[in-house]
């Protein structure tokens, strides 16, 4: 949160020196007419404070994150970020120290203006010249006396930028943007020279200053203008200039979401890789649905299957495996911080962190719709062990306090993707969440109670009908209940979370059926069409909004039955691509056009080299045998090397991708020297058995490869093999040989 | 030598402050350790004392713990009980891993410390001798300086400036305020103009009229430019000389009751003192972390007072610099220092809303006037609205005027009991002071405006 703050003003082009001219004040309503809208009320003569100088304050920076927009202000001036506060800003610049800042009897001598141009010291430096545009308008705001125009000033109410989107053939062109403010009083206003402007990839696309966009490298990204509080992105298109582009012929949508990645893929004139091998797919999907690599058997069986629709039938046979939950539930506590301690004294007990666990377990055993899922968590209450859903309270909120604010902003995270957090403090910077939709939306949480059980591990959560709804941190106002960017409810006498559940979990909340289906997408393609899958806003767009639309229709179809979902990803053409790139589609990481080499997951890692040497991990802090999937502290807690070196995530953030994929040294020394792989190997018994048995070397070390890698040893492999160890190998030979595979990337990652 | 006495009201013995309803006043008995009971005993109780702090009783809560002190008697800004239950930034925040408690308790505990941290009801401290007796207020000169022939005050063509400085002759009916490049005179009683002295260096932030009324120090700049304090002859409003060469405007100064010294301060943190006989720099205080933004020297000239912008106090001994007191309770800028003429109490206003009357002797806060020019929230308003005070000056009959962003200005006692309240004004009155003609009060505005009230008092 500090971090975002602190970068909120670095990412946007700096506007020093001069801007383009302000259009004339008699053309305003002109411009109405030209654009055929309603000819707008005629505005008095005067510079307002809101429509004219908190432009400039915005444009020149002043009130960005690292200058007076901070929270305290820079050298005891502070305006509010990005001018969320006018009224603030109108008092702090004329009441505060009076005759200090503004100067109405001599206007130039205005220390406002006096800094601004560099004229005396200014740590932000020279923001504008004093024969500029911005120069003007503030002068002459003060000539006329600094007068506030609260009471008659029309509210901007949108921004338009046009062209609506641009598509350039090459590299190297130029193509302006242009920025139309509408107002409440019907004007319109070309405020270009006002606005701020980035560009998510400028490689791709830059865009300077003046709002021009500049052509790249080819690709797709999108390009954003910045006004008053309003953020409106366009997207971009560079494609290569006169390439051949024809599209495979063997690329043949087989659903709807293939159709909206190839359309896309066609836009952008990037051929999608060819169908996987039939092995690349067992192991693929087996690890996605399961999280463990397919058995020796089953690699045989399904290679020598010459059906055309064995891979459908895989994927249900995959599907009704009791692995399936465990994969979903690992996953689901990470997402809402699961996990127990002993005597935490925060109602997050092991006690409660098993039932919980449990809980979760079950729902995706019983594949209980996504939507029944969330609203049983969201409207829990009781005890927090005999309703195991209700430590949705204990475990989300940080360690032993319940915050409204911090439960609504995980909410909303977890449940649509969004992040609201910025809004604490001021109108979210790049989004469209304000203050107010902030407040209202932490009013549904604020009657959550919690109270200690009749033992000490217990909980009680309850909703206090009589709370009050949160107060706006600007004016202290009390916000009512409301929506995010939708109606107040009548909750009166009522838990308002039972409201707050039906609004987030029904069809009609595109947030919440896209961030879920994007959720799920991502599972299977190490990105989501939306990346990260829990930040959606603005200025993160989909990488492919129609594909992210159809994600969430498509969940919505399907009842939020989430295997549906997931049986038509993973049967779609886009799943099956080969992660062989060519020409057109090596550098594409965002559009899906080839399958994306994605490491295992820590508890998918530590499962696979189980269930390949067939030795099952020995835990320290549980007796039995479980999958590190089916633990509920895997980790840091249940003292865990592997899974804490691979990165498996601590929990602690409601943040997607708090799991962390990174490679690392330490992973690769431990790979070969830990005791995860050697020691399994020496007492797994299988190379002996086989020995036993009289399996041929050729068999032995065939056997090895389906087991690790899903696949047949290739002859330069062989070659390897049998020239080390003789034509007929000891124990240690195919010992080493198994270390070897299992040392592989290949081994540790999907393709 | 003949001293005059100023004519004062009868004597004032009081027991209790009168500005507040003492009998409401919140008692450990009945109100302050039910609250601690609920919220601090598990951990500062009878059975375990966190930190050696125990709050079971009155005088294990006064002994404080292993920080020293938790409650200072009148100043619960300064109490770091008050701090930690506040989770102001930089303290413990109490209780831990909770949310606050609730605002009421908290004003309660405010309340209750303001109050001198009363056991029970029966037991009320005995105020302090608030006494405000007849000073000798200075030679009454034989004919008070009235500036005469100074060239016209020539009219302003543009909008003006906020009245900065303002300040009234102690003995004639003169008022000063400053303007834009120049230091205004008017006649307090026929109200007319008497004509204007230039001030070259910028914008008037101070004018201080000398004990017997014959100089002027008026002192300012330009913001971030230049700064400077002159001294005028009345009469004639000849420069008599100027102190300090500073690279922002002066914020605050003044000229000892001797006219010895000339002090001053601004955005440069220090605090200067310059001989008036030769001009050069006595001494500098650089104790303060922020702008100084008021000082005074003591009616009898051996102490100054200074405040600065983030609403530290310190006295000093005018004579050197000694460092005397420090004056902590105000939570933002100061914005007025004034010694009461018989210069026993300081009175501070801040932006933080209150006037505070310190008893100079040990620093202690006599009286702290909460909110008094807070502006009401109109029905469908929320919130805290700025409520700072902004002008404040004693009048020759110990009575403080204060005026403040509720657009009013007020009249106390010499113990902050409140004597009047004037209409609010339709500009926001920046400066105030008392002027000898009656009761008039003169007002400068934030549109640059002279006004005038007059106080109706029973």
């Amino acid at each position: 949160m500090v971090i975002l703050c602190a970068l909120s003003g670095s990412g946007l082009s700096f506007a020093a020196g001069n801007p383009g001219p302000l259009p004339a004040k008699a053309s305003e309503t002109t411009a109405d007419q030209a654009s055929g809208g309603k000819t707008g009320v005629a505005r008095a003569l005067d510079l307002s404070f809101r429509e004219d100088v908190m432009p400039v304050f915005f444009r020149a920076n002043c009130n960005s994150g690292g200058c007076h927009g901070a929270a305290a202000g820079k050298d005891g001036f502070r305006l509010s970020l990005f001018g969320y506060d006018a009224a603030g800003d109108y008092y702090r610049l004329t009441q505060q120290m009076l005759g200090r800042r503004v100067n109405v009897a001599a206007p130039d001598e205005s220390l406002l203006l006096l800094k601004a141009t560099g004229a005396v010291p200014h740590t932000g430096g020279t923001l504008f010249s004093k024969d500029s545009e911005h120069y003007r308008v503030l002068r002459e705001w003060i000539r006329q006396g600094a007068v506030d125009d609260l009471e008659t000033v029309a509210e901007v109410t949108g921004i338009r930028v046009e062209p609506e989107r641009m598509v350039f053939e090459g590299g190297g062109q130029n193509r302006p943007l242009k920025v139309i403010a509408s107002y409440s009083d019907g004007r319109t206003r070309d405020m270009t020279a006002l606005s701020l402007f980035l560009s998510n990839n400028k490689t791709t696309a830059d865009v300077d200053d003046d709002g021009v966009v500049h052509a790249g490298r080819r690709g797709a990204t999108d390009v954003f203008a910045r006004f008053n509080r309003f953020t409106v992105g366009i997207a971009v298109t560079v494609l290569p200039r006169g390439d051949n582009f024809e599209w495979p012929a063997d690329a043949v949508a087989r659903n709807t979401l293939d159709e909206a990645v190839f359309q896309k893929l066609k836009s952008l004139r990037i051929q999608p890789s060819k169908r996987c091998e039939d092995g690349e797919f067992l192991r693929r999907v087996t690890l996605d649905l399961v999280g463990l690599p397919p058995t020796e058997e089953e690699a045989r069986a399904f290679l020598a299957d010459g059906s055309p629709d064995k891979r459908e039938r895989l994927v249900d046979r995959l599907l009704e495996r009791p692995e399936y939950a465990d994969v979903w539930a690992s996953r689901w506590a990470d997402w809402v911080k699961l996990m127990g301690d002993t005597f935490s004294g925060g109602g997050t007990d092991n006690k409660n962190a098993v039932g919980y666990f449990q809980w979760i377990t079950e729902q995706f055993q019983k594949n209980v719709p996504l939507d029944v899922f969330l609203r049983e968590q969201i409207t829990s209450k009781g005890s927090t062990i005999l309703q195991p859903m209700s430590n949705f309270y204990t475990m989300l909120p940080t360690l032993g306090k319940y915050d409204p604010k911090e439960m609504a902003q995980r909410v909303a995270q977890l449940t649509m993707g969004i992040r609201i957090g910025c809004a604490e403090c001021h109108n979210h910077p790049f989004d469209r969440w304000t203050q107010d939709d902030y407040y209202g939306f932490v009013s549904f949480f604020t009657g959550v109670q919690r109270k200690k059980g009749s033992e000490e591990r217990e909980f009680y959560v309850y909703d206090d009908r009589q709370h009050r709804p949160a107060l706006h941190q600007l004016d202290q106002r009390p916000m009512p209940a409301k929506f995010l960017g939708g109606e107040k409810p009548e909750i009166r006498g009522r838990d308002p979370r039972i409201a707050l559940a039906e609004w987030i979990t029904s069809a009609e909340n595109r947030l919440f059926a896209n961030s879920m289906a994007n959720r799920i997408w991502a599972q299977f393609f190490g990105r989501g069409v939306v990346e990260p899958v829990d930040d959606l806003r603005i200025t993160n767009p989909p990488s492919n909004v129609e594909l992210f639309e159809e994600l969430g229709r498509r969940l919505v179809a399907h009842g939020f039955d989430q295997k549906k979902l997931i049986r038509e990803i993973v049967t779609s053409a886009t799943y099956q691509l080969s992660s062989a790139v060519n020409a057109s589609n090596r550098e594409d990481e965002r559009q899906f056009s080839h399958s994306m080499v994605r490491r295992l997951s820590a508890v998918a890692a530590l499962d696979a080299v189980a269930s390949v040497t067939g030795v099952d991990t020995v835990w320290k802090t549980q007796p039995g045998l479980y999958r590190a999937a089916q633990m509920f502290n895997p980790g840091i807690r249940n003292g865990s090397y592997f899974l804490t070196c691979f990165g498996q995530s601590e929990r602690v953030s409601v943040d997607a991708g708090s799991d962390n994929r990174e490679p690392s040294l330490s992973q690769t020394m431990h790979l070969i020297s830990g005791d995860t792989v050697r020691d399994r190997i020496r007492v797994s018994g299988v190379i002996r058995e086989w020995m036993n048995q009289g399996a041929s070397p050729e068999r032995v070390v065939e056997s090895l490869y389906l087991r690790s890698l899903c696949r047949q040893p290739s002859e330069a492999e062989l070659a390897v093999f049998w020239r080390v160890s003789g034509s007929s190998p000891a124990q240690a030979d195919y010992e080493r040989l198994w270390w070897a595979l299992m040392n592989s990337t290949e081994f540790l990652f999907q393709h | 030598m003949k001293t005059s006495f100023v004519s004062v009201m009868s004597v004032l013995v009081l027991a209790v402050p009168v500005s507040r309803g003492i009998a409401a006043a919140p008692t450990w008995e009945d109100d302050i350790r039910p609250i601690f009971k609920s919220r601090c005993f598990k951990c500062h109780g009878e059975d375990e004392q966190k930190s050696d702090l125990s709050l079971h009783t009155l005088g294990a809560a006064l002994k404080g713990g292993s920080s020293g002190e938790v409650l200072k008697k009148g100043r619960p800004n300064s109490s770091l009980l008050v701090q930690s239950i506040e989770h102001a930034e930089g303290v413990e925040k109490m209780p831990p891993k909770a949310l606050k408690m609730p605002e009421e308790e908290i004003e309660l505990i405010r309340q209750w410390i303001l109050a001198g941290m009363p056991a029970g009801a029966g037991n009320m401290p005995q105020a302090a001798r608030l006494v405000f007796a007849a000073v000798p207020a200075g030679e009454r000169p034989e004919k008070p300086a009235m500036p005469s022939g100074l060239p016209a005050d020539e009219p302003v063509t543009g909008l003006s400036n906020p009245v900065t400085a303002l300040a009234a002759s102690p003995w004639a009916p003169l008022v000063a305020i400053g303007g834009e490049g120049r230091v205004r005179f008017v006649h307090a009683e026929t109200k007319e103009s008497l004509g204007a002295v230039p001030f070259p260096e910028g914008i008037p932030q101070v004018l201080r009229f000398s004990r017997d009324g014959a100089l002027l120090l008026a002192a300012g700049g330009k913001p971030v430019q230049s700064g400077k304090a002159v001294l005028y002859e009345v009469t004639t409003g000849k420069r008599l000389g100027a102190f300090g060469d500073e690279s922002d405007t002066v914020l605050a100064a003044d000229l000892s009751a001797d006219s010895q010294w000339v002090a001053l301060g601004g955005p440069g943190k220090a605090v200067k003192v310059f001989r008036v006989a030769d001009g050069k720099l006595a001494y500098k205080l650089t104790k303060h972390t922020d702008w100084i933004t008021a000082l005074e020297f003591s009616p009898d000239g051996k102490r100054l007072v200074t405040g600065d912008r983030s609403g530290g106090i310190h006295v000093w001994e005018a004579e050197g610099g000694a460092l005397v007191l420090g004056l902590s309770e105000h939570k933002e800028s100061i914005h007025a220092l004034a010694w009461r003429p018989d210069g026993k109490v300081v009175a501070s206003g801040s932006e933080d809303g209150s006037v505070i009357l310190w008893g100079i002797e040990d620093g202690f806060p006599l009286a702290t006037l909460s909110k008094i020019h807070t502006p009401k929230l109109r029905p469908g308003e929320y919130g805290k609205k700025p409520g700072g005070v902004l002008g404040l000056a004693w009048t020759g009959e110990g009575n403080l005027l204060t005026t403040g962003r509720d657009r009013t200005s007020r009249l106390w006692d010499s113990v902050g009991g409140k004597l009047a309240e004037s209409a609010p004004f339709k500009e926001l009155p920046s400066k105030v002071a008392g002027t000898c003609v009656g009761k008039r009060v003169a007002i400068g505005n934030a549109r640059g405006e002279l006004t005038w009230w007059e106080p109706a008092t029973q």
